[in-house]
């Protein structure tokens, strides 16, 4: 044969194209199992086409072991070729994590950029406790990644893809049946609270930025709620949602306000359930709702805050201030203490100086009645005060000086509880029902006052009987001491 | 010389009527005194003689009341030393008694008949008949003390 | 016509005969000399008796025994009582200072031998009365039942339990089973108000028509001295007299400290809670309590505690009996080694009280 005469490169080119050409037969040739089960078209064969393991050079005999360059089946599916077939149960993520956790495969073989802690996070999590059957786990990788057709989270045919995963979440959590051999108590509406909500609603317009299940559960790791590492327990609510919320960057577009939770943060809410770890205070769900969350309507704001604060609901809803604040649309509760950075509710909010929050609106006609009511309700509460921290100085000083004073302080319970009832009683803007209560608290406080006035000049008193006393004592010794010297001085002289 | 000794007597007789009225003086003192030590010791102790308004010493840690006073379905708030203990007779006749200390911020609570349950005033706490908090801001249920019906009294002390 | 004093007098004699009584009472004499100023404390410690007497008496008015009510009748005497607070402070007060004039008293007759023959039986009596002085203060102390009052007797009564052998029913006796309970407090309310009271009455007497009978003891060198240089003064009305002005200042003071620093109440006790850190006992027990803080827990084979119970329990006996085994001073002879060991148990006390104190 003449050799043309080649260049170096073309003989390289040519030696490429061949082993390519090559590899490519030999890797049909290689991948049996595809070629037969192609053929007769089964499911998990037909799925796989578009799976991501494909594309990376993984196929079935990589998860399924056995022989893939095996024709006949006996010899490809066979035990002795390491042929394991269909994984069950625990098995499965056993055997996904046999890559998916290891690191010299996922990111030093195939670059991957993947977490490799999901099948530990998944073991530790509420999905990773046993089935009712006992034998396995109760969800593997492939429960929600599927398992011949899986593709990336970015990819929309997966369903793990944000629209999609409420679908895939719901399989399970929205079938009644199936919840309740679990846990009978766990709610299964939540796709449908869902679809209610702002989230849910651009959910199923296709949009894949806003939260879904796994954005506030997490996805592996998933916890129930009363789990302190959860990130919807509680305290990690307001965080969890402020993941989002407090991104400017992310939340790009949506046209709301991104500093709820700094202003909550500052709040009273805020403080007693981030700081002080009161589970009693509301975190974002509690006024928002978890599934169908949505801010609250201007008419139902006063029925959200008065879930917990009843009371003051309830006056405020027999108050004048119903039918106005519903006539100028303005939110009840809210217009006079803010939402999310609700300040301290203390006694400058009431009356009529530059602080107080009746003057907004009642602040222009001094002659008004509502501006003296609000006028009186402040002068009333301020003077409310001042009996009271009068009387426990008094009884302070009372018992500093050692006199016994314990069934005074007792009493002063009473002016202190008037002192808090009289803020819930400020709701009901009514003076007469206002001024009972301070009457009653003023009453006690001046009782006490009384009581450790008397205590204190008792204790002067004594001090006085004391040195009247000495005194008498005094004359009558020194007297005494005289006659003494007297008689003695005789008894001298008669000897 | 005898003009010497006559005015000696004389002055004898000065000093000694001089003596004397010292003497008196003296004695008047004394027994004064006397008097007034005797009245500043008998005053005190005749007003401790005297029982006080309040006659005896109320110790509601034990008596709480007779039982025939207390009706069935009600609550009574009762002094034990310096805290507040609800007593609840419930309709069956049985009786309970909790510290009346709201466990929120610590107003008094009372029994309210028509809702059945322990309630707060200051800011709608409730607790039921075990004292334990069923709705509201109250954190946790109400500490619980021991009533013994004794003859006809009821008698309230501290769970041991 | 006759003064009344002397009327009254008249009547009473015509029906007893005092003439014999007041010839007797008229020929006392007290000696006088430069150690004459200790020969009151035996009054004071008889004028705080009294009026331990009377303010207990009073106090009893009012008090309730038994765990629900103690404290709170206290803190009724106190607060509600017109002068209950005056009865009260002068009450606790004059315990002290009880316990002081009669630790002085003692002393001060240890110091001048006046326990020699004849007058043993008048030291023995007093030491036994001192010893109830002491069981006088540690049962009047529970009472209150205040919290440092509890474990006060807790401790105390534990140390009691400590002694070999008689502990265990010792310790149990005095607390009316195995804890300290509200049966403690039963049981130490009936030793404070009848058994001790009685059984001090009768050795106050005892002690008293000892006196009486033979008269003020003189110290040692006194009788070297002649008659006539010997100054005395007649125990009626001169020593007498100053007796009750003594008295009448003490009453006061008693007064001013009843008013200036009165007496506390504290906490009620709570069985169920633990001692209040750093808790002593009254400070006349301060000294005892300290040395056994001192001693080792193990001394040879003896447990630390139980030595220094017996160790202070043998020195209790010895110093009651010292008119038995002081020969010398009975034989009216100076007694140096005598004198070393009392100072020796003054200087001991008043270190090892102060150091309880400061610790």
């Amino acid at each position: 044969m003449a050799f043309v005469k080649q260049r170096p490169i073309h003989i390289i080119l040519w030696i490429i194209s061949i082993s390519v050409a090559a590899h490519g037969t030999l890797a049909l040739a290689q991948d049996q199992c595809r070629a037969c089960h192609e053929a007769i078209g089964d499911t998990p064969s037909t799925l796989f086409k578009r799976d991501i393991h494909l594309g990376k050079g993984i196929s079935c005999a990589d998860c399924h072991g056995g022989d893939a360059r095996k024709e006949e089946m006996e010899e490809a599916m066979s035990k002795s070729a390491g042929f394991t077939g269909v994984p069950k149960g625990d098995e499965i993520s056993t055997l996904c994590a046999r890559c998916h956790a290891d690191a010299a495969i996922m990111v030093k073989k195939y670059r991957s950029t993947l977490s490799l802690e999901q099948a530990e996070l998944l073991s530790t999590s509420v999905h990773g406790k046993l089935s009712i059957t006992g034998k396995e786990r109760i969800a593997q990788c492939t429960t929600c990644h599927g398992s011949h057709g899986i593709v990336g989270k970015d990819n929309p045919a997966s369903p793990v893809y944000p629209p999609n995963v409420v679908k895939t979440c719901a399989k399970c959590h929205a079938n009644a049946a199936f919840v309740r051999t679990y846990n009978p108590s766990l709610p299964v509406d939540q796709l449908d609270k869902y679809r209610t909500s702002v989230h849910g609603m651009r959910n199923a317009k296709g949009d894949a930025k806003v939260a879904e299940c796994a954005s506030c559960h997490g996805s592996h790791d998933i916890r129930s709620a009363k789990d302190v590492k959860s990130a919807v327990y509680d305290i990690n609510v307001p965080a969890t949602c402020s993941t989002c919320h407090s991104s400017a960057n992310y939340m790009k577009g949506y046209k709301i306000p991104v500093d709820q939770f700094e202003k909550y943060s500052k709040g009273v809410h805020g403080i007693a359930l981030l700081q002080k770890h009161d589970l009693a205070a509301p975190a974002c769900n509690d006024c928002h709702g978890n599934h169908g969350a949505t801010p609250p309507g201007v008419q139902s704001i006063s029925k959200i805050c008065g879930s917990c604060h009843a009371l003051n609901a309830d006056l405020f809803s027999k108050s004048p201030h119903k039918r106005a604040f519903d006539q100028k649309n303005l939110p009840e509760c809210e217009t006079c203490h803010g939402y999310h950075d609700i300040v301290v509710a203390t006694d400058k909010l009431l009356g009529v100086s530059s602080e107080a929050v009746c003057s907004w609106c009642h602040g222009g006609a001094p002659t008004s009645k509502a501006h003296l009511v609000a006028k009186n309700m402040r002068h009333l509460i301020d003077s409310l005060r001042s009996s009271e921290s009068a009387a426990t100085l008094l009884v302070d000083e009372a018992e500093r000086k050692g006199m016994e004073i314990g069934e005074a302080r007792f009493k002063l319970r009473d002016a202190r509880q008037a002192r808090l009832e009289s803020r819930t009683m400020v709701h009901s803007f009514d003076e007469q029902q206002f001024q009972q209560i301070v009457d009653k608290g003023l009453k006690v406080a001046s009782e006490v006052s009384e009581e450790a006035n008397n205590a204190i000049e008792e204790y002067y008193f004594r001090r006085q009987g004391l040195g009247i006393a000495t005194l008498i004592i005094t004359v009558l010794a020194v007297s005494l001491y005289v006659f003494i010297r007297r008689l003695e001085r005789r008894q001298r002289t008669k000897q | 010389m005898i003009g010497n000794i006559e005015s000696d007597m004389a002055n004898e007789s000065r000093i000694a009527s001089t003596d004397e009225s010292k003497r008196d003086f003296l004695k008047y003192v004394l027994g004064g005194g006397i008097i007034a030590w005797l009245a500043a010791v008998l005053y005190p102790v005749l007003a401790y003689l005297n029982p006080p308004k309040q006659g005896e010493v109320e110790v509601s840690s034990v008596k709480a009341g007779k039982v025939k006073d207390i009706e069935k379905d009600s609550g009574t708030i009762v002094r034990f030393g310096n805290k507040p203990v609800i007593l609840v007779r419930a309709s069956s006749g049985e009786f309970r008694a909790f510290s009346a200390t709201c466990t929120h911020l610590d107003c008094t609570v009372q029994y309210r008949k028509d809702l059945g349950v322990i309630w707060c005033a200051c800011h709608n706490g409730k607790y039921d008949l075990a004292g334990r908090n069923i709705a509201g801001p109250p954190p946790r249920p109400l500490d619980e003390f021991k009533v013994i019906v004794q003859d006809e009294d009821v008698l309230i002390s501290k769970k041991a | 016509m006759k003064p009344l004093w002397k009327r009254l007098y008249d009547w009473v004699d015509e029906r007893v005969e005092l003439v014999g009584l007041v010839e007797f009472l008229g020929k006392k004499y007290v000696p006088v000399h430069r150690h004459s100023l200790w020969y009151y404390f035996g009054g004071v410690s008889l004028f705080l008796f009294i009026i331990q007497v009377i303010t207990g008496i009073l106090l009893l008015l009012y008090y309730k025994s038994g765990e629900e009510l103690a404290f709170e009748s206290i803190q009724f005497i106190m607060s509600k009582v017109q002068f209950g607070w005056l009865i009260r402070s002068i009450h606790s007060w004059a315990a002290n200072l009880f316990i002081l004039a009669a630790l002085i008293h003692m002393f001060s007759v240890y110091f001048t031998k006046a326990y020699r023959k004849p007058r043993e039986m008048t030291w023995v009596t007093g030491m036994l009365m001192f010893f109830l002085a002491l069981g006088f203060g540690f049962s009047g102390y529970l009472l209150p039942w205040n919290e440092l009052a509890f474990f006060a007797t807790k401790v105390g009564t534990d140390i009691a339990g400590a002694l070999p052998f008689i502990g265990k029913p010792v310790m149990v006796f005095l607390r009316g089973g195995e804890d300290v309970t509200g049966a403690t407090l039963s049981r130490m309310f009936g030793f404070h108000i009848a058994l001790f009271p009685g059984i001090f009455t009768v050795l106050l007497g005892i002690h008293l028509v000892l006196v009486q009978r033979q008269g003020m003891s003189e110290p040692l060198g006194f009788e070297g001295e002649p008659t006539t240089e010997r100054k005395t003064m007649p125990f009626f009305p001169n020593f007498l007299l100053r007796d009750l002005l003594l008295w009448l200042l003490v009453l006061n003071i008693l007064a001013i400290l009843a008013v200036i620093f009165p007496w506390e109440l504290g906490r009620k006790a709570d069985p169920f809670s633990s001692a209040p850190a750093g808790i002593k006992p009254e400070w006349y027990f301060l000294f005892m309590f300290q040395t056994l803080k001192y001693i080792p827990a193990q001394v040879l084979f003896i447990d630390g505690e139980v030595l220094g119970i017996v160790l202070f329990g043998l020195a209790g006996l010895l110093w009651t009996f010292v008119p038995f085994w002081d020969r010398r001073s009975s034989r009216g002879e100076r007694n140096r080694f005598t004198n070393y060991i009392g100072i020796f148990a003054v200087i001991y006390i008043i270190l090892f009280t102060i150091v309880g104190w400061l610790s």
